[in-house]
């Protein structure tokens, strides 16, 4: 039953075909499994008990955290060894509000390290293996949701998504990841990565799904300045289906295959298949047309996001010193004592990005990297704005194809700059609402498209990401392996 | 050598005065029980987020309108990038690309003499934990942690010792008629970096500048001050200023020295960079105009008020503005219609010492200005004397009376001429000998008779008509 | 001859209380190149100089300054909960030498 949407399993609830213990029960046997399969979890609550059922659509059903989100009183690692060891006395404001509705926490889930990866490779735990193709990546670095979801462990799982971290595991997953607009959800208790960048997501099999869990979770909180008052949007019953008259673009340099020098017979496939997504949408009534943005502009997206997210993320890790949390060194000097706890604690990949993001930081540098990555992230978000006031949105395909093999895969700022794996990043330069559906496979693998509105018309691109859902037939699609 | 002129400029932190904490709700008071006014951004539990306290920032803007700033019209926070375990977050919230306020100007007194003191900008940052030193271990109080500071950073304008001490006191004094600080010396409420350094007398560059790191006190500032200007002084006569650097130094108060710290060149590179986390804040004209609308009258222009309006004395307007609360004591009186310096007088001397020795706030003080006006009053119209009016003045105190309480019959001085006039012709006729004593010649017998009435009324006869009467029955 | 040199990543990562290994150091290199080089694309886009950075995710966030109303301090258990040395009520390292 947990591989049910969620309003079935309300329903079943309501019915009392079945009870929230046994679901809890059934979501904590599932997650042996995939753990066992895929290594998706930091830890699972074998002692996660059911809960009453109540009006609220999530009560009794059983969820997943990502492990970045802290826990009262559950291990909350962040998937590094600076936090191995750490008992958060506080609930972040998302989970809070979803256990206050009686939504049941049966696991915490793998990232990369602080959600500083996009491959779900970096966790302290280990690699995260794909439900579809165990030799492929989950993509990251909400890679234990999205491979639990895509597994049916449960309905949904939180993630957090600072450049494409909810929306690129969804894709190569076949799932719904969906990124709200900046500030919808509160960021009190999610470990901090890029904090103008990071935003709460959710990762469903479905977009009504996807609307249900951030209505339960969104709101203004005195503890997060940067959210805002929503109280007026109800995404779940926004979802009419109807999207006549509406209008989306695409971005023509990254959707022509001839702009690609011998693409892969991958890349091929991806973009017809997106074009037949576009058709699609036009079926629905929707004008789609394709709008030019210069290349240089798309190609220096992926490197406004590293010296931005870097930078801030220097920043955001130098809490931890081992002081106050974290498996402290025995070295009897105290800088000996911080320095120890943080060579040993981090992964390789993160202390390279903290230097990248010091070094872009530094006096001397600040105003030709940090500074100018800014100007450039508002550059882009104008242009972003500018075509928002004649479209409802941006659709594009979510990277190159499917997921990635894991062996030869290296997650490090690439040499050429794709930005067809990195434009989702524009979601976070402008804190704009973007979802990601899957729109079927290429190599029996699943692929994804996204759409990305304007800020606060989360309603809008729900809707529109509903409807064409409903022409495609991977709607609640559960990884094939995982069958 | 020629003359030389120091230059200093100033760094001035001052912890703040509210209920919680700049950027967390946990109290913001004086806690000796360590680590017992604690919120869980006050030790960055990942995930935490500063919330900024809207108090703190009027506060801030008050001041920065009270120093002749010009405020932003969209105030945000920068993070200051340091490692030390003091510093929980790894970074302290502070602002420098657009703080409260910049370009100030202020005028302060040095020696009955006004100068004018630049202030190059004003802003709001946290306090961090404090740490206590043991044989080979330290412990963590996060207490101070996220307490207000406001830091204000003159330009390099002072030229002695006494200039920023003045300074220093001036502000303080600011401080607290604002409300917005106790700056408590002795709490370390005040820490200063203090930056000099000495140029030729007719030189147009100033020399290099070494900076002092968190002077405690107020002294401490002016032995700073003296000791670097003695020590770059004495190396350049020695032909040897090559050797003072452009360098962080701090003060030894055991040896009354300063010591290297670190050189420019290791000088930390904060990596400053905008706070995402708390978006840019909008300060209105409005809201402007409404905080200036609470700034009181500040010492100075009251002083200069008592002594150029009300004929004070400069001591006694000094002593009158040192606290604002006998400052506004003294203008209700004045309000009231005491003469000013009749209040003057009773203020700085019986209401003051008595406050001083009972160790109580002249707020708490039973004899407010209406009772003061009361006992000022009867003397004024004769009814008591200064001597009776110091006795009632305890009375009331003793008692929480009113004044008039103590005005009766029986208490109060005889100044009913015919009651007198009875009283002394009744003593006159039974001092006859003395009389005729006083008529041939034995004229210091006029204190005699002004004594025996003072003894029959027990002290209470109105002495200046006691005198007249005798004068008149005696000499005429 | 880069402008990058192995001694230069070894300081940045001493500042920020970590070390690296050899290999570590180098791929930090490589991507100094790669970043260095899209840096150099940012700077010649049209009208790039004129843009105000942007610092926040939001431009026109509603603010509202919090009330100065203080709460009551968390219990001491949890201020130490997590702590791998304390000393009394407070939390103990090596000697912090000034």
């Amino acid at each position: 039953m947990v591989d049910k949407s969620i309003l079935e399993i309300h329903k079943a609830l309501e019915n009392g075909t079945i009870t929230s213990a046994e679901l809890v029960n059934e979501s904590l046997n599932k997650s042996r499994e995939v753990q066992e399969k895929y290594n998706a979890f930091v830890s699972i609550i074998a002692d996660a008990k059911g809960t009453d059922v109540t009006d609220s659509l999530v009560s009794g059903i059983p969820f997943g955290v990502k492990d970045n989100f802290s826990t009262k009183d559950i291990l909350t690692t962040g998937s590094s060894n600076t936090l191995n060891n750490y008992v958060p006395i506080f609930n972040a404001t998302a989970v809070g509000k979803l256990l206050n509705a009686g939504a049941v926490i049966t696991n915490k889930t793998v990232l990369d390290e602080f959600g500083l990866g996009g491959t779900g490779t970096t966790g302290h735990t280990g690699v995260v293996k794909n439900p579809w193709d165990i030799t492929r990546m989950c993509a990251g670095s909400s890679a234990g949701s999205a491979c639990a979801v895509a597994a049916g462990v449960y309905p949904f799982a939180l993630g957090s998504d600072t450049g494409d971290s909810v929306r690129k595991p969804a894709a190569y997953c076949g799932i719904v990841g969906y990124k709200p607009t900046y500030g919808m959800i509160s960021r009190f208790g999610l470990f901090p990565f890029a904090s103008s960048l990071d935003t709460v997501g959710v990762l469903t099999r479905n977009v009504e799904d996807a609307a249900i869990v951030t209505d339960v979770m969104k709101g203004k909180d005195s503890h997060d300045m940067t959210t805002w008052d929503s109280s007026n949007m109800h995404l779940k019953n926004a979802l009419t289906g109807d999207v006549k008259g509406k209008k989306l673009f695409y971005i023509k340099e990254l959707c022509d295959i001839n702009n690609y020098n011998n693409p892969s017979k991958e890349l091929v496939e991806h973009l017809e298949n997106f074009h037949k997504t576009l058709w699609l949408c036009k079926e629905l009534g929707i004008e789609v047309s394709g709008e030019s943005i210069d290349q240089e502009i798309l190609n220096a997206i992926g490197s406004v996001y590293v010296v931005i997210s870097c930078a801030e993320a220097t920043s955001n890790l130098s809490n931890l010193t081992g002081i106050i949390y974290g498996p402290r060194s025995d070295k009897k000097n105290i800088n000996d004592m911080m320095i120890d706890y943080r060579t040993e604690g981090f992964s390789p990949l993160i202390k390279r990005r903290l230097v990248i993001g010091s070094y872009v930081l530094q006096k001397e540098n600040q105003e030709r990297y940090f500074k100018n990555a800014q100007k450039l992230r508002r550059l882009i978000v104008n242009l972003m704005k500018e075509f928002f006031e004649k479209y409802d949105g941006l659709i594009l395909p979510v990277s190159c194809g499917s997921a990635k093999l894991l062996d030869g895969s290296i997650d490090k700022v690439s040499r050429e700059a794709m930005a067809l794996e990195d434009h989702l990043q524009i979601g976070n330069f402008g804190g704009f609402p973007s979802i990601t559906i899957p729109n079927g496979f290429v190599n029996d693998l699943p692929v994804g498209v996204n759409i990305t509105g304007n800020c606060y018309d989360d309603e809008n691109v729900l809707n529109l990401a509903y409807a064409l859902e409903s022409k495609m037939p991977c709607k609640n699609q559960i990884a094939k392996e995982a069958n | 050598m020629k003359k030389q002129i120091a230059v200093i400029g100033l760094e001035m932190h001052c912890e703040m005065k509210s209920n919680s904490k700049v950027f967390s709700s946990a109290a913001n008071s004086y806690n000796e029980t360590p680590n017992s006014n604690i919120q869980l951004l006050d030790m960055a539990f990942p995930g935490t987020l500063p919330v900024v306290n809207k108090k703190c920032v009027k506060d801030a803007l008050k001041v920065s309108l009270a120093l002749n700033c010009s405020q932003p019209e969209y105030m945000y926070f920068d993070r200051k990038n340091y490692y030390y375990p003091d510093l929980p977050k790894g970074y302290q919230i502070t602002q420098m690309d657009s703080p409260v306020g910049v370009n100030g100007k202020i005028e302060i007194e040095v020696n009955d003499k006004l100068i004018p003191v630049l202030i190059h900008d004003v802003h709001l940052e946290e306090d961090t934990a404090s740490l206590d030193h043991y044989f080979d271990t330290s412990t963590i109080d996060y207490n101070r942690c996220g307490v207000p500071l406001l830091e204000l950073v003159t330009e390099p304008c002072l030229h002695s010792a006494e200039e920023a001490v003045a300074f220093i006191n001036h502000i303080i004094q600011m401080y607290r008629y604002m409300d917005v600080s106790d700056a408590d010396t002795k709490r370390g409420q005040v820490r200063c970096d203090v930056n000099v350094s000495i140029m030729d007398e007719d030189a147009k560059d100033f020399g290099t500048r070494v900076e002092v790191k968190n002077v405690n006190s107020i002294s401490g500032v002016q032995d700073v001050i003296n000791y670097e200007i003695k020590r770059q002084t004495e190396l350049k006569e020695q032909g040897r200023y090559s050797e003072v650097e452009q360098e962080t130094r701090r003060w030894n108060e055991e040896t009354m020295s300063t010591i290297r710290m670190r050189s420019k060149v290791d000088a930390i590179d904060y990596k400053y960079f905008v706070e995402p986390n708390i978006p840019k804040y909008r300060i209105t004209k409005e809201w402007l105009s409404e905080i200036k609308s609470e700034i009181p009258k500040l010492h100075l222009e009251r002083k200069y008020n008592y002594i150029e309006s009300l004929g004070l004395s400069s001591y006694d307007a000094g002593v009158l503005v040192k606290n604002k609360d006998i400052s506004d004591y003294f203008e209700e009186c004045v309000k009231i219609g005491i003469d000013a310096k009749m209040a003057s007088n009773w203020i700085t001397t019986s209401i003051m010492g008595y406050l001083n020795n009972e160790e109580i706030d002249i707020k708490d003080f039973y004899i407010n200005p209406k009772r003061l006006k009361d006992l000022i009053d009867a003397i004024n119209s004769g009814v008591i004397s200064n001597k009776q009016a110091k006795e009632i003045f305890n009375k009331v105190l003793e008692t929480k009376k009113e004044v008039k309480d103590f005005l009766s019959s029986d208490n109060a001085q005889i100044s009913d001429a015919d009651t007198l006039i009875s009283l002394i012709d009744n003593i006159l006729g039974n001092n006859k000998a003395q009389i005729d004593d006083y008529h041939n010649g034995k004229t210091n017998l006029f204190d005699y008779f002004v004594g025996q009435v003072m003894k029959e009324t027990r002290g209470k006869a109105n002495p200046v008509l006691t005198k007249e009467i005798l004068n008149k029955k005696l000499n005429s | 001859m880069s402008k990058f040199t192995k001694e230069m990543v070894d300081s940045y990562a001493n500042k920020l209380l970590f070390n690296l290994t050899g290999e570590e150091n180098q791929m930090v290199l490589d991507e100094f190149e790669v970043i260095d080089k899209t840096i150099d694309l940012i700077n010649k886009i049209d009208g790039i100089d004129k843009l105000e950075p942007m610092t926040h995710a939001l431009d026109d966030f509603v603010v509202d300054l919090r009330d100065d109303i203080s709460e009551e301090s968390i219990e001491l258990k949890d201020v130490l909960r997590n702590a791998g040395a304390t000393e009394g009520r407070e939390i103990e390292v090596p000697k912090v030498v000034e």
